[in-house]
C-alpha cells in the first residue's frame, strides 16, 4: 500500500520540484497499471502532458502567478464534456463525439492550471453502480482485479486508487461517485445540490445529480471542490453562493453529534457492519454523541429514487436520434431510422430503464409512479433536513462489499439494491461523504456522513477526524 | 414573441430572419448533451404582461415542463413548454378576451384556457416535390428555442369573421405590448377547432394570417356542413391548411390523445413573479388598445378613424401628441387616419414605420392653418400630404401652396387687366372664373396653388364670396 495526496504534490510543486517529473510518475503509474484496469476511455498523449508541465514550469521560474492546482493531474468522467478529448458517456450512441465546448467544471479546472490527463470510464449514461455497464469495457478494482470498482464513476475511482491522477471528477446521481469511493478506498464528496454547475455534464437525473470531486483524501477533494463549487450563470439550477473556502482543522469528536439512522445502516454484510460500529464507536469513546433515530420513510427511498431518475433519463436522452450524434440510421423512413440508430446506441440497461421511464411518465400512470415518488421525495427530504439540524447523519456506504466481475450483472434488482444508502443524499439535495475506514479481507470498505444544505465544512472536518483515527489518507496500491 | 431579444432559454436572436440557415445556433437551443436552458427574463416579463392583459389569473411562480414527441426539427425531442397537470404551472389560466366586432361597433368577449410560453422548434425545409415527394428534407434550427406564446380559447367563437377579429385583436394587444411584430414573417400560426352540429371537433392547423383564419374556418364549415347533411360523419382529426389552394387536407386521425410524458423540466427551478408583476402591470395597462380606442372617440373622433389609428400605432401616436399641443382632434385624425395614411399606401410605404410619418409640428401646423382658413383641408391633402408622404422630412414651407397675401395683387393686378372676363363672370357666366382663376395660376408662375383657395379669393374680391 501507497500513500500520496493531491496536496502534497502541489506543495512540492510550488516549492520547485519540476512538473514534467510529476507527469513522468504518474503516467509509470498508468503505464504499470492501466492495461489491467482500464479506467480510462481516453488518455491525452502524453507529449501534451509534458508540453502542459513544461510550461507552467517556465512560469514557475518566471515567478509567475500559477493558479490553485498547478500541475495536478485531474482525471474527468467522460460524461463530462470537454474540447480538447471526446466525450462518450460511455455509450455506442456517443462513440467519437466532441464536444464544441467545455463544460463549467472543466473551465475552473483550466483556470487553475489543472492538467486533464484523461476521460474515465462509466456505467453507459451513468446508469449503473459497477462500471461493467460501460458500452466499451468493464473497468477493473485495482485493489483486486477480479472485482467491480463499484459505479457509475468507476473509472475515476480506479484511476485515483492504482495512481492515476491526482484528481478527478465524477458525477453523483444516487450514488455514483460515493460508491466506487467505498470500494476503492477513496474520498468522494457529494456537493449540496446546485454547488456545483452542471453545465457541460451529460444528464441522467437532473433533479438527482452533482459533479462530484474525487480524491484519496479528505483534504484533496475540499481542494477540489473550491476550484469546482460556486454559482455558475449557465446553470439555473446552480445556488448563488460564491466559491467555497474550506477550514483544514479535523472536527473535535467532543461535542460532535452523530445520529446513527437505523434504516442506513442496518441491513450491510457482516464485515461491512463490523468496520462501520469499529469507527462509529471510537469516535463514540472519544466523545462524540451519538442518537439512534429511524425515518421510516427511507423505505421508500429506493423506488422513489429509480422512478424519478428513470423518469427524466427517459426525457434526457431522447435526444439521441441519429442526426447529431454518431449512431445512425439507415432507413429512408424517418421513424425507422430514429429506432435503428437507438436500437444501435443503446445497451440493455439504458434501454431498460427509458421503458421504465417512459411508463412512470405515461398518461394514466404517472400519477401513480412519477407524481408519487416526488411526493415521497418530498417527505424524505423534509425527515432528514429535520435531522441534519442538529446532528451529521452516520450511513453505510455500501450494503456489500465489492462483488466480482459479473456477479450482480443479471439481476437488475441486486444492481439496484446496491444503491440503498446512497440515494437518500440525492433525493434530499444534501452534501454526502464517503472515505475508507479500512480493509476486509483486502478489500475497502467505507463509510457515509451526511450533513445538511451547504455544510459541506462539517462534513470535511469531520472527514478530516476520522483520517487522523484510521490513518487511511492518500491510500493507493503498489 | 419576435420582439423578445433573444430565445428563450440561450442568447441566440429571438428574431432569426434573413439570416444564414444555423447560424443563429448555440449548444443550448440544438440541444446538445450537457447544455443547460436558462429563462430569458423578458420573454417572462412580456408574456406575464399578457396574461395580465387578458385579465389572467396569474400563478405565483410558474413551473415549464417538458412536452416530448420526437420530429427532426425538435433536437431534444423534447419541448420545453407549459402544462397545469403534473407539477406544471403556466404562466396563466382563465382570463378573457374583449374584443372588438369593427362590423357591429361593440365589444365581444372570448374566455381563454391557457397560456403557455414554449420554445419554437426548428424549421424543416423539403426539397424539390415538397414535402410528399422530395427525397430530402433540410432541418434549419435558426428558430429553434425562438420564445412563442400559446393563447388557447374557450369554444366561446360562433363565426369565422369572429374568429378573425379575435385573433387581429390580440395581436394588437401584443403588439401593443411590445411582445411581437405581426407583420414579420411567421410572427404567429393559429390552430383552428372548428365544430358544426351533429359532428366531431376538427383541429386544422398551419394556418398564418389573420385572412386565412377566417377563410380556413368558412372551407371547413362548409367541408363539415357538406359532409353531414349529406348523411355522412364528422371524425375528430387533425388537417392541414392549404393557403394556395384555400382547402384543408387531412394530417393524421386523432383516435386517441397523443402521450407527451409531460412532466417539469428539471432543468429550470420554479421562477416566481412577484417582482415581475408590478412592471408587468403597468405595461399592460399603459398599452391597452381598447382604453386607447375609448379615449380618441371621447375627444369626438368616429369610430372608424379612432380604429384606424389605433391599428397602426405611429399614427395614434402622432394624433395623441397633436391633440396635446392643441390641434384640433377631429382634423387632425382625419388628416392622420385617412389621408396621410392612403397617401403611404399609395406609395407603398410602411405606416407602421415611425419614419413614414411627419413630425408632430407639421401636423399641429398644419391642422391650425386649415382651421384658420389660411388653406382649405382640400389643398392640404392634395398638395401638402403626397409630398410629405414622399418624404415625411422636406421642410414643410417648401411644399406649402403659395401664401394668399403674396396672391391678392396678383389678383387684383388680374382683374384689372381681365376686365372683360369680371364683366362676364359678374354677369352670370360661372366658367369666366375659371378663366379667372387660369389667370390668376399663370401670373404666379404655375407655382403649386389651391384653385378653389384662388377662387375664393377672387369672389370674395368680388364682392361674391362668402
Ligand atoms: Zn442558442
Amino acid at each position: 500500500m501507497k500513500s500520496r495526496e493531491a496536496w502534497q504534490e502541489l506543495e512540492k510543486i510550488r516549492e520547485g520540484r519540476d512538473v514534467v517529473g510529476h507527469v513522468e510518475e504518474v503516467l509509470a503509474r498508468v503505464e504499470k497499471w492501466e492495461g489491467e484496469v482500464k479506467a480510462y476511455i481516453s488518455l491525452e498523449i502524453p507529449e501534451l502532458l509534458r508540453q502542459r508541465g513544461e510550461e507552467l514550469e517556465r512560469r514557475l521560474r518566471k515567478g509567475e502567478k500559477v493558479g490553485k492546482l498547478a500541475g495536478l493531474l485531474v482525471s474527468v468522467k467522460d460524461n463530462i464534456c470537454t474540447t480538447a478529448l471526446p466525450t462518450t458517456a460511455g455509450s455506442r450512441m456517443l462513440d467519437g463525439y466532441v464536444s464544441p465546448y467545455n463544460a463549467t467544471v472543466v473551465e475552473r479546472l483550466l483556470a487553475e492550471d489543472a492538467i486533464v490527463i484523461g476521460k474515465t470510464n462509466l456505467d453507459e449514461f451513468a446508469m449503473g453502480s459497477t462500471t461493467e455497464l460501460s458500452a466499451f469495457w468493464p473497468t477493473r478494482n485495482p485493489w483486486d482485479l477480479t472485482r467491480v470498482p463499484g459505479g457509475s464513476s468507476g473509472g475515476s475511482a480506479s484511476s485515483l486508487a492504482y495512481g492515476g491522477a491526482d484528481l478527478s471528477l465524477g458525477s453523483d446521481t444516487g450514488g455514483s461517485a460515493r460508491l466506487p469511493a467505498a470500494y476503492t478506498a477513496t474520498v468522494g464528496l457529494k456537493p449540496t445540490y446546485g454547488l456545483v454547475s452542471r453545465y457541460g455534464l451529460i444528464p441522467y437525473g437532473n433533479s438527482l445529480e452533482q459533479i462530484s470531486p474525487m480524491a484519496r483524501s479528505v483534504r484533496d477533494v475540499a481542494l477540489l471542490l473550491e476550484v469546482i463549487g460556486g454559482w455558475d450563470a449557465r446553470d439555473a439550477t446552480s445556488l448563488r453562493v460564491g466559491s467555497p473556502v474550506f477550514s483544514l482543522e479535523p472536527a473535535e469528536a467532543r461535542g460532535q453529534k452523530i445520529c446513527l439512522v437505523k434504516e442506513m445502516v442496518e441491513g450491510a454484510e457482516e464485515p461491512v457492519e463490523k468496520l462501520f460500529w469499529n469507527v462509529v464507536e471510537k469516535l463514540s469513546s472519544e466523545g462524540a454523541e451519538l442518537e439512534e433515530v429511524r425515518i421510516p420513510v427511507l423505505s421508500k427511498a429506493l423506488p422513489t429514487y429509480y422512478t424519478i431518475a428513470f423518469a427524466e433519463a427517459a426525457s434526457n436522452l431522447a435526444r439521441y436520434a441519429g442526426i447529431f450524434y454518431p449512431s445512425k440510421g439507415s432507413s429512408g423512413i424517418w421513424e425507422e431510422y430514429v429506432g435503428e440508430a437507438r436500437a444501435k446506441g443503446f445497451g440493455r440497461e439504458v434501454k431498460r430503464r427509458i421503458l421504465m421511464g417512459v411508463y412512470a411518465l405515461s398518461e394514466g400512470f404517472r400519477d401513480e409512479f412519477y407524481v408519487a415518488a416526488t411526493r415521497v421525495r418530498r417527505a424524505i427530504r423534509d425527515e432528514v433536513l429535520k435531522l441534519t439540524r442538529r446532528c451529521i447523519i452516520a450511513a453505510q456506504a455500501s450494503p456489500i462489499l465489492p462483488p466480482r466481475i459479473g456477479e450482480r450483472l443479471d439481476d437488475p434488482l441486486k444492481l439496484y439494491y446496491m444503491d440503498m444508502y446512497t440515494v437518500v443524499a440525492n433525493l434530499a439535495g444534501v452534501p454526502a461523504l464517503v472515505q475508507p475506514i479500512g480493509f476486509s479481507h483486502g478489500l475497502p470498505v467505507g463509510i457515509q456522513w451526511i450533513a445538511g444544505p451547504l455544510e459541506e465544512q462539517k462534513l470535511i472536518s469531520l472527514g478530516l477526524l476520522v483520517e487522523s483515527l484510521t490513518g487511511l489518507a492518500g491510500v493507493m496500491v503498489d | 414573441m419576435t420582439e423578445a431579444g433573444s430565445k428563450l432559454f440561450c442568447n441566440c436572436k429571438a428574431n432569426y430572419r434573413g439570416m444564414e440557415p444555423n447560424t443563429n445556433v448555440c449548444p443550448v437551443c440544438i440541444g446538445l448533451p450537457g447544455a443547460l436552458p436558462v429563462v430569458n427574463r423578458k420573454s417572462v416579463e412580456l408574456a406575464l404582461a399578457a396574461s395580465l392583459a387578458f385579465s389572467c389569473s396569474t400563478p405565483e411562480y410558474i413551473v415549464f415542463t417538458r412536452k416530448h414527441y420526437f420530429y427532426p426539427d425538435l433536437p431534444k425531442n423534447y419541448q420545453i413548454s407549459m402544462y397545469e397537470r403534473a407539477g406544471g404551472v403556466p404562466i396563466c389560466r382563465g382570463g378573457r378576451v374583449r374584443y372588438l366586432d369593427i362590423h357591429a361597433w361593440e365589444w365581444k368577449e372570448c374566455r381563454l384556457r391557457r397560456i403557455n410560453i414554449e420554445e419554437d422548434p426548428g424549421k424543416t425545409v423539403y426539397g424539390e416535390g415538397g414535402i410528399l415527394r422530395s427525397a430530402e428534407a433540410y432541418v434549419d434550427y435558426n428558430r429553434s428555442g425562438v420564445p412563442l406564446l400559446e393563447i388557447i380559447t374557450e369554444p366561446d367563437l360562433g363565426s369565422a369573421r369572429e374568429a378573425r377579429q379575435l385573433v387581429e385583436y390580440v395581436l394588437l394587444v401584443l403588439e401593443y405590448l411590445g411582445v411581437t411584430n405581426p407583420r414579420l414573417e411567421g410572427a404567429f400560426r393559429v390552430d383552428a377547432n372548428v365544430s358544426v352540429e351533429g359532428g366531431e371537433r376538427v383541429e386544422v392547423k398551419n394556418i398564418g394570417s389573420t385572412l386565412d383564419v377566417e377563410r380556413a374556418i368558412n372551407y371547413e364549415i362548409m367541408r363539415q356542413s357538406a359532409i353531414l347533411s349529406s348523411g355522412g360523419k364528422v371524425e375528430r382529426e387533425t388537417r392541414h391548411w392549404d393557403a394556395e389552394r384555400g382547402s384543408t387536407r387531412p394530417l393524421r386521425q386523432k383516435e386517441q390523445e397523443e402521450d407527451y410524458l409531460y412532466f417539469p423540466d428539471p432543468d429550470l427551478p420554479p421562477i416566481f413573479l412577484r417582482e415581475m408583476v408590478d412592471r408587468a402591470r403597468s405595461l399592460a395597462a399603459l398599452n391597452d388598445p381598447s382604453a386607447l380606442f375609448a379615449q380618441v372617440v371621447e375627444l369626438g373622433v368616429s369610430k372608424e378613424m379612432a380604429w384606424s389609428l389605433v391599428t397602426t400605432r405611429p399614427a395614434l401616436e402622432l394624433f395623441l401628441q397633436s391633440v396635446k399641443r392643441g390641434a384640433d382632434p377631429q382634423l387632425s385624425a382625419r388628416l392622420i387616419a385617412v389621408d396621410y395614411k392612403g397617401e403611404l399606401r399609395e406609395k407603398n410605404r410602411d405606416p407602421y414605420d415611425p419614419s413614414s410619418w411627419p413630425a408632430t409640428e407639421y401636423v399641429t401646423e398644419l391642422v391650425r392653418l386649415v382651421k384658420e382658413g389660411v388653406y382649405t383641408y382640400d389643398a392640404v391633402k392634395g398638395i401638402v400630404l403626397p409630398k410629405l408622404a414622399e418624404n415625411p422630412m422636406v421642410d414643410l414651407k417648401s411644399v406649402l401652396p403659395q401664401r394668399a397675401e403674396n396672391l391678392d395683387s396678383i389678383i387684383d393686378e388680374v382683374l384689372k387687366r381681365e376686365e372683360r372676363a369680371v364683366k362676364d363672370y359678374l354677369s352670370g357666366k360661372a366658367q369666366a372664373m375659371n378663366y379667372l382663376v387660369g389667370a390668376v395660376i399663370k401670373a404666379t408662375g404655375k407655382k403649386a396653388l389651391d384653385p378653389r383657395a384662388i377662387r375664393e379669393a377672387i369672389e370674395k374680391r368680388l364682392g361674391r364670396g362668402s
